[in-house]
């Protein structure tokens, strides 16, 4: 009953919203660029989704602390300084010790600079709620990315190449689906993804046709 | 012997589309492919300003970072060069091409955060092209993209005549779906060339 | 105006907070970085050379088992059965492939190869870093030249299978392991 209850105070709301409401991915339909691409191996999906919230928690504390001193004008150049500063810690912290996932990654770790979701909730939150309920937030938002990474990675590498993390899991008998580690079966896959959870989230369709 | 700025212009277009293989620039792809007009209009303002970006960013890379033994600033420079031309380029057109304006003006602030532009960028690092590769890369990746977006445009005003589209799959869905159809048939160039 | 200077002094600070925050972790992670591109190499030089090793004793494994001899630049790994490994870079299609090339001790008989580093296509060159590519290589003839040819064509001792719908990755490598045997021998000739 208590449980039931806490989900109506604004915290409870802010991390329903995050995880479920507004989810990054499938409600919002933000960083579709990173969820597709590293989604093809569940290591890469982890790394990806912790990089991401890391960079989010940060940002947010640091937006939301500063909300009162920075200008107006050029919050959005703020924004952008502050999250590259942090995903270049991410590159580099990943460099230094997980080497083999910074190689598969590539390109990828620097792209979180433009993934949408670290702009849109700076602007959107941290730049006018207070600390703990910007963090709060970001929590939520990189736990609702992170776990939409996670479903597709495990679809996506028991299908492609039969092994979870890397581990086999499937019969010795199973033919790869090698598409699905492709960018085409990445499409189709997370069509299918957005279709099932929107449909589970009872969101309505966006206007003006297709 | 490294590889040719025409091979690396006609692969970034064609078989390494940077859309449909590297997964590179989605977001706008779903908002702004509602009508061709946009689409195109949206194409080529990134060409520009993607092939604008990266020689400045080369340029920056190899002038400046490098011989200062900065490099690990270089996304953070990278961004910021991308704002600022961004910037100066709506102030050119707003003041020198107002008929522009009215077309590519309301793309331009949206190219700041799409991820191609940097992408670019971080790809030219990564492979250590020099300039005219890098100009080539940037034509070509850009074009490729472009010539994506006003694709799925085309194919998704002629769905909106058919129309009957299940209901969760509206919007994000059926742009995925369509995609996906398009990278399996853009696999098919990469046989193009015959040993 | 007031406004003005109170925008220049925030982008000021912010700026070098960021730069100087930067640099730290740049001095704290740059020797760990270093330390790993080493152990790639090492890593894949044993890979090639196909000595087992227990994950984290690469470096006792590799100093027991391996000679490095240095010679105008260019670096030969040796082990005790007179295989030897030399380490191969150049351009691909799209940016350098570097690697390992093991030759068994005949000097002409390929023992493995191993891939450090490519920026090809994922899916398509990229499949050159796949293990089931490499494969391809093991005791195939280096003499008079390596082939690659198209996939399931590859009948004589000195051709191997490229990789279908990736020509210009498969033609770059085949170029860049032919240039580097033919150096190999050149140093060898020299001595």
């Amino acid at each position: 009953m208590k449980i039931y209850r806490l989900i109506y105070t604004r915290a409870g709301r802010i991390f329903v919203n995050g995880v479920w409401k507004d989810n990054p991915i499938f409600c919002m339909i933000l960083g579709i660029c990173s969820t597709l691409a590293v989604t093809n191996r569940v290591e890469n999906a982890l790394a990806m989704g912790a990089g991401v919230t890391f960079v989010l928690l940060a940002t947010s504390l640091l937006i939301s602390s500063l909300r009162k001193i920075i200008p107006a004008r050029i919050r959005m150049i703020t924004y952008m300084l502050v999250i590259s500063t942090f995903v270049i810690c991410v590159d580099r912290f990943l460099k230094a010790y997980f080497p083999r996932i910074s190689e598969q990654l590539g390109p990828y770790v620097g792209l979180i600079i433009t993934n949408c979701i670290l702009m849109g909730r700076a602007e959107a939150f941290a730049i006018k709620n207070p600390l703990g309920y910007s963090l709060l937030d970001a929590f939520s938002c990189g736990l609702g990315y992170s776990y939409t990474l996670l479903i597709l990675s495990v679809i996506r590498e028991i299908l492609a190449f039969g092994t979870i993390l890397g581990r086999r899991v499937m019969p010795g008998t199973w033919t790869n689906w090698v598409i699905m580690a492709m960018p085409a079966g990445g499409f189709v896959l997370l069509a299918l993804y957005l279709w099932i959870m929107r449909n589970l989230a009872k969101l309505e369709p966006e206007k003006g046709g297709i | 012997m490294q590889t040719h700025p025409l091979l690396i212009f006609l692969g970034a277009i064609f078989a390494h589309n940077i859309a449909l293989v590297y997964i590179i620039g989605m977001c706008p792809l779903i908002v702004i492919s509602k009508s061709l007009k946009t689409a195109l209009g949206m194409g080529i303002s990134v060409v520009f300003v993607v092939i604008l970006t990266a020689c400045l960013n080369w340029l920056i890379y190899h002038l400046i970072l490098l011989p200062l033994g900065v490099e690990i600033l270089a996304y953070l420079i990278f961004i910021i060069t991308i704002a600022t031309s961004v910037q100066f380029l709506e102030m050119v057109i707003e003041r020198f091409f107002p008929p522009l304006q009215a077309t590519f003006g309301i793309f331009l602030p949206l190219i700041t955060v799409n991820c191609i532009v940097l992408a670019i960028s971080l790809f030219m690092v990564l492979r250590d092209y020099d300039f005219i590769r890098t100009f080539a890369f940037a034509g070509g990746t850009s074009l490729g993209w472009a010539l994506v977006i006003v694709t799925l445009a085309a194919i998704k005003e002629r769905l909106m005549l058919t129309g009957d589209i299940p209901k969760g799959l509206k919007g994000a869905g059926i742009t995925m779906v369509i995609l996906g159809i398009l990278a399996l048939g853009f696999m098919g160039f990469a046989g193009m060339v015959k040993m | 105006m007031k406004e003005k200077i109170k925008i220049v002094f925030f982008v000021f600070c912010l700026g070098s907070v960021c730069g100087g925050f930067l640099s730290g972790i740049n001095a704290y992670t740059r020797e760990r970085i270093l330390r790993n591109q080493e152990l790639k190499i090492k890593t894949a030089v044993l890979n090639a050379l196909e000595i087992d090793y227990p994950p984290e004793k690469i470096e006792e494994v590799f100093s027991k088992n391996i000679e490095k001899i240095e010679n105008k630049g260019r670096v030969i790994y040796r082990t005790a059965k007179r295989e030897v490994a030399i380490l191969f870079s150049g351009p691909g299609l799209w940016g350098n492939i570097s690697g390992v090339l093991a030759l068994k001790p005949d000097l002409e008989t390929i023992q493995g190869i191993q891939i450090i580093s490519q920026e090809e296509t994922p899916g398509l060159g990229g499949r050159i870093a796949e293990k089931s590519f490499l494969e391809r290589f093991v005791n195939k003839k280096t003499i008079p030249r390596l082939l690659l040819v198209p996939e399931g064509k590859a009948k004589r001792e000195n051709e191997v299978d490229a990789i279908t719908g990736a020509t210009m990755t498969s033609r770059a490598f085949e170029e860049l392991l032919n240039k580097s045997i033919a150096d190999f021998r050149l140093l060898l000739k020299k001595e």
